[in-house]
């Protein structure tokens, strides 16, 4: 038995699915941002996993893609961790719940 | 068939290190279950052909995103907050539900056709590189993206920069000149 595609994309669903999971439901403001990576990487992988059931320059596009998807989820990065600096200098927590003063 | 066992092998360290990532309860842990989930998602790209896709993955993502994921832990001491419960009652709603989700997406996934064509390019670094930085006029135009993408990064930094640094004028910072 060979490497199919669907494989590929049955691991990148999992990991997105435990990302998601991740992202939702744990209470620590760094597990929310960790999961939202994880996430990413998945979407990544399945990029790539698609690319390569296409023929020559479509499945180059889908491979030089995922590098500004990286590229993005590294302003990403940088801009929520500043973010949860900037909180928990105020608040000196972690719980995503200690941060509710935005609701109406 | 090789490259079926190094998937398998590959996959299996992946969605474990991710599966370490939602059960661990120190963020720190959390940070290195997913630089090794990284890694092995940058095996996987290399197995697929896309080496130039795994090599920047373990640099940036890996390597640059995840140091400063671990570098603020450190520097919040986020651990130093030990009240704060893993999970509430509404993740035992969430957790059902994303899987479900993942099981429609999966039948939909399955009853699909696919299959690997066999005149993929290989994305090895030069082919990536010409791709990416082919400034020709009927060329695929990668290149205005690239610079968009370093305008993104500045901006994003200057807002990191000015978020998480001390307002100047406010209690914080006239402390910290008198002490000098």
């Amino acid at each position: 038995m060979e490497l199919q595609p669907i494989f590929i994309q049955i691991l990148a669903l999992a990991i997105f699915a435990v990302g998601i999971i991740v992202a939702i439901s744990r209470r620590n403001l760094f597990f929310v941002l960790m999961g939202i990576e994880l996430a990413l990487n998945a979407v990544n992988l399945s990029f790539v996993g698609f690319a390569k059931t296409l023929p020559a320059e479509a499945s180059l596009t889908g491979q030089i893609v995922p590098l500004f998807s990286i590229a993005i989820a590294a302003a990403e990065a940088c801009v929520g961790f500043a973010m949860v600096i900037l909180i928990f200098r105020n608040r000196e927590s972690v719980d995503a719940d200690s941060y509710s003063n935005m609701r109406g | 068939m090789l490259a079926l066992i190094y998937f398998i092998i590959l996959a299996v360290i992946a969605l474990g290190a991710a599966t370490c990532v939602l059960l661990s309860r120190h963020p720190l842990y959390g940070a290195l279950s997913l630089v090794v989930s990284m890694v092995s998602l940058a095996g996987i790209y290399g197995l697929l052909g896309s080496p130039f896709l795994g090599v920047v993955q373990v640099m940036v993502y890996a390597g640059a995103i995840m140091m400063l994921v671990t570098f603020v832990i450190m520097v919040l001491n986020g651990a130093r907050d030990s009240r704060t419960p893993m999970f509430d009652k509404v993740s035992l709603f969430i957790i059902p539900a994303v899987l479900v989700l993942a099981a429609l997406v999966g039948v939909a996934l399955v009853r699909a056709p696919l299959g690997f064509d066999a005149a993929t390019i290989r994305g090895s670094v030069a082919v990536t590189s010409e791709t990416l930085f082919n400034v020709a006029q009927g060329g695929p135009g990668y290149f205005i993206l690239f610079e968009v993408l370093g305008l993104l990064l500045l901006s994003a930094m200057v807002a990191a920069v000015l978020m998480a640094k001390k307002r100047l004028g406010s209690v914080d910072s006239e402390n910290v000149e008198e002490k000098h």
